[in-house]
């Protein structure tokens, strides 16, 4: 259906040429799932808006062809790719958020594509509209075909987006991280939708995510890509299982896994190669375990069996593991735990914000509005002991941050007690506080908004020693290099600014920032959602060390119950501003109690198989 | 689509524009900070022998009606009426920017009380403005100055102030509040620094309107006062003589309209280089 061969694709940018897809050649058969699986940097979605005809400007095709059932897109004029796009082959956009145009119902986007492609009425396209509104499952769709995109939760939107891409009746749908950006109950739901969709209309899908557990649900095939080159093809059950590529292997090591703990994840160190200058060997050799002199030598994508991989010592490798973390720290922790209290305790926290007003309406005889008032944080009591993570999940909206927030006294309470280190703080004025802010820090998400961009490492993490009188004058820059040290960053980062970091790096650099005050407590709010799945497990990792060697305490909020499930003693499930289930991790994930809970942990991806192999292998 | 360029991303290259505009400006800038020295003739001597002259070899842009040289009181002018356009825009970011990052950062009955402030005095015509604060006090060029900046502070105020809504929004900033900070220190050292580029832009593109509202006033006689050579006083007092000589009002008004198409250069070239994510919102 959709035939890729030796593409290679260029992008200019200010310092140079990047090749962000090198000598790329894949096929999806008609009415198979082929899902392309790599980290940022990978040039995945450049391969969608490759096939789509779409990519921008600066982006070259260096060499390759595509081709769409037999026909070579290339050689095609504007005029006859534009009436293959849209018609033939339907695009969904990763972020649901911002792909709909805020302006126009819903019916008339859905149908839109039915107007210029098949040439129908608009009054016709709008009641094909609703029809394929309805066969997406959503409910009511001739009053959402009548819906502004702001009026439609996230789930709704991608439902919509995906009846859009449809409409035209395509053979072929190209999805670029299509639930990326939703809660698993409804990425559920959508993968379930394109199951049947796909059985229903025989679709062919090119399917693009970094999550291994959507891609294992949903994909015949897998081919994993690494700065620009498939390092990997094959049937997607046993790839994911038998993972023959080093890189291959340290991905799945890297990804917690539901009801398997260990004490540490396995991390891919490095960093992506420079792709202005990409290496003539192995791409993946200077991050690779198992490189070697020959790994310098150019690596070809070499068929071994069903499989097609980029790695000289494939075979002589097949059996052997990425190499784990696990170094007994585990038993060191328990060990030390009893003796710990209470660091945070809280009890009836409740905070609601006025989101609007009712309508005017008369109450006897004079005309009132009432605000309307939602409490993202109703009635919350929990305690975290000194050295103990506490995980926290939840879906977008259920008061996670602002809960995380309101215990820092960022937001201020409308009531409740606070304890923080035995100090009641909850009624404190923010003067009043130092002494809590010292005891108390926070992690942000997004590393890239939590870093003064003007600032230096250094200048960021002298800071708080200065303002908390931590370091004389002359040992500051001492005490700064303690710290990056401390996240395992070297002391010349000192000198740099956020923008010349990587994601991790400068995750690194928030944590540091956090660590500053030698705190007892740390609130990590959402800390690795921006990360990649290798830079993720390090991340993870570094906490649980820091942990394990100082003794602070988390308040780890995070929409990924695995993430949560690997690195926390205990779980909160949150729902709508309240607590629904609390325990220790095993009871919550393995033996739920409330119903909420039961579909939370039912509806996460998995990666199936692959942990009995790791159990195997460990054997 | 993110693609991972190496560690240290070389500048861009510098757009042509702000090439363009420094070259103009600093051509401007330079010839009137040197103009004592430079200056072919004594710009305030008379002589009633060569009045009226045109352009010629001695005297390169002629003479005014008290027989100047028109091309030394234009270099002389220059530094008047550059010295006016920066100290005017000097004393509105001293004002309009602590008022937009308090505004912007404390939000509340601040916030409405300080931007209705704003309000009001855009209300009024800015020449009206500036008339008003100069025809209470005799005329002086100082004074000037600081009549076009006030004109100037809401415009700088705003901007401060929508920069400062998104900065604040940033999480940086809740770290300086978990980290116990005070307001002026995450006012001043965390907000203003991020707020530069986009204020820097507006400050260049407000210098030169201030020396246009600024010749405009001493035109009106309530700017530089004779025998000062300010270029609107220049433009003004040429204007009597159009018909007999068109010059003396040409090469002040060319030498203004040059260095205002030379500092906008600069503005619209630093937006680029500075930062293209403000793009949008400064170029409204």
């Amino acid at each position: 259906m959709l035939t890729v061969e030796d593409l290679t694709i260029r992008y200019r940018t200010p310092g140079g040429e990047i090749e962000a897809l090198t000598s790329v050649s894949f096929n999806v058969a008609r009415g198979s799932t082929l899902a392309l699986v790599g980290e940022s940097g990978s040039g995945k979605s450049t391969v969608a808006l490759a096939a789509m005809g779409i990519l921008p400007a600066e982006a070259r095709i260096a060499s390759g062809r595509i081709l769409f059932a037999g026909q070579d897109l290339m050689a095609l004029s504007t005029e006859q790719r534009r009436d293959i796009r849209g018609a033939r082959m339907g695009l969904v956009f990763q972020d649901p958020f911002s792909v709909l145009n805020p302006s126009l119902r819903i019916g008339e986007q859905v149908g839109e594509g039915l107007v210029h492609k098949r040439g129908l009425t608009p009054k016709a396209a709008l009641a094909r509209a609703i029809e394929l509104l309805d066969e997406v499952g959503i409910r009511q769709p001739d009053v959402v075909a009548q819906a502004y995109p702001h009026q439609l939760s996230g789930g709704m939107r991608q439902r919509a987006l995906i009846a859009g891409a449809l409409a035209a009746e395509p053979e072929l749908l190209i999805l670029d991280e299509p639930t990326t950006a939703l809660d698993v109950t409804i990425e559920a739901q959508i993968l379930e939708l394109l199951e049947r969709l796909r059985a229903e209309r025989n679709l062919t899908m090119l399917f693009i995510s970094h999550n291994l557990g959507v891609v294992s649900r949903i994909a015949d095939e897998a081919a994993v890509l690494y700065a620009g080159q498939i390092v990997e093809r094959g049937a997607t059950q046993a790839l994911l299982s038998k993972p023959a590529h080093p890189y291959s292997k340290g991905l799945l090591a890297a990804i917690p896994r539901l009801g398997e703990r260990k004490s540490r994840l396995a991390s891919i160190p490095g960093r992506l190669p420079d792709l202005r200058a990409p290496p003539a060997g192995c791409r993946f050799s200077s991050r690779c375990p198992f490189a070697q002199t020959a790994c310098d030598a150019a690596q070809s994508l070499q068929e071994v069996g069903e499989r097609a991989v980029r790695c000289g010592r494939a075979e002589p490798l097949a059996a052997t593991p990425w190499p784990s973390h696990d170094d007994g720290l585990a038993t060191i922790r328990n060990a030390q735990q009893p003796s710990a209290g209470p660091v945070v305790v809280v009890q009836g926290l409740t905070k609601s914000f006025t989101i609007g007003h009712t309508p005017w309406a008369f109450e006897a005889w004079r005309p009132q509005r009432k605000p309307i008032r939602i409490a993202p944080v109703n009635r919350i009591s929990l305690s975290i002991a000194a050295g103990e993570a506490l995980g926290l999940v939840g879906e977008s909206g259920s008061g996670k941050t602002t809960l995380g927030r309101t215990i820092l006294r960022l937001i201020n309470p409308d009531a409740g007690v606070i304890r923080i280190a035995g100090e009641d703080v909850s009624r404190l004025p923010q003067g009043g506080l130092v002494a809590m802010r010292r005891l108390a820090q926070i992690v942000f998400q997004n590393p890239d908004s939590s870093l003064n961009p003007r600032k230096t490492v250094g200048e960021l993490l002298s800071r708080p020693l200065i303002r908390f009188g931590l370091a004389s004058a002359g040992d500051v820059s001492a005490r700064v290099s303690a710290l990056l040290d401390l996240v395992r960053l070297p002391e010349h980062y000192k000198d740099r600014y956020a923008h010349q970091m990587s994601g991790g790096e400068k995750q690194r650099v928030g944590i540091a920032l956090a660590l500053a005050t030698e705190p007892r407590f740390i609130v990590c709010d959402e800390p690795v959602s921006a990360l990649d799945v290798s830079v993720q497990a390090a991340i993870i990792n570094l906490l649980a060390d820091l942990r394990d060697r100082l003794g602070v305490a988390y308040l780890f909020i995070s929409h990924d119950i695995s993430v949560v499930a690997h690195l926390c003693d205990r779980i909160a499930v949150m729902r709508e501003g309240e607590i629904v289930e609390i325990g220790p991790v095993e009871d919550v994930i393995l033996r739920p109690q409330h119903p909420y809970t039961r579909k939370l942990v039912a509806a996460v991806p998995r990666v199936d198989g692959v942990a009995n192999f790791a159990l195997s292998m460990q054997e | 689509m993110s693609v991972s360029v190496g560690k240290s991303e070389p500048r861009r290259p510098m757009p042509l524009q702000l090439k363009a505009g420094l070259a103009i400006t600093g051509a401007i800038v330079v010839l009137s900070l040197l103009a004592p020295w430079i200056a072919p003739h004594p710009w305030d001597t008379i002589s009633m022998r060569t009045r009226f002259l045109a352009p010629n070899a001695t005297y390169w842009l002629g003479t005014d009606e008290y027989g100047r040289d028109v091309l030394s009181r234009l270099l002389m002018g220059g530094r008047l009426s550059l010295a006016m356009g920066i100290s005017a825009t000097l004393v509105s970011l001293a004002i309009g920017v602590p008022m937009g990052l308090a505004a912007g950062y404390f939000r509340g009955w601040l916030d409405e009380g300080l931007m209705r402030l704003a309000d009001v005095m855009m209300a009024i015509p800015p020449i009206m403005l500036g008339l008003m604060v100069l025809a209470v006090t005799p005329p002086a060029l100082w004074k000037t100055a600081v009549a076009v900046g006030f004109v100037y502070i809401p415009p700088i105020a705003r901007l401060t102030r929508s920069v400062t809504l998104t900065l604040a929004g940033e999480d940086f900033i809740q770290a300086a509040r978990a980290r116990a900070e005070s307001s002026s220190y995450i006012l001043f050292r965390e907000i203003l620094p991020n707020a530069w580029p986009p204020l820097i832009v507006e400050a260049s593109l407000r210098v030169t309107y201030a020396i246009l509202l600024g010749s405009a006033l001493s035109f009106l006689g309530l700017g530089a006062q004779p025998p000062s050579s300010d270029w609107g006083l220049m433009i003004s007092e040429a204007r009597s003589f159009l018909d007999r000589a068109p010059w003396l009002a040409l090469a002040p008004g060319a030498a203004m309209c040059l260095l205002v198409i030379g500092i906008n250069l600069i503005g619209d070239g630093a937006r680029e280089r500075l930062d293209p994510r403000l793009k949008a919102r400064v170029g409204k």
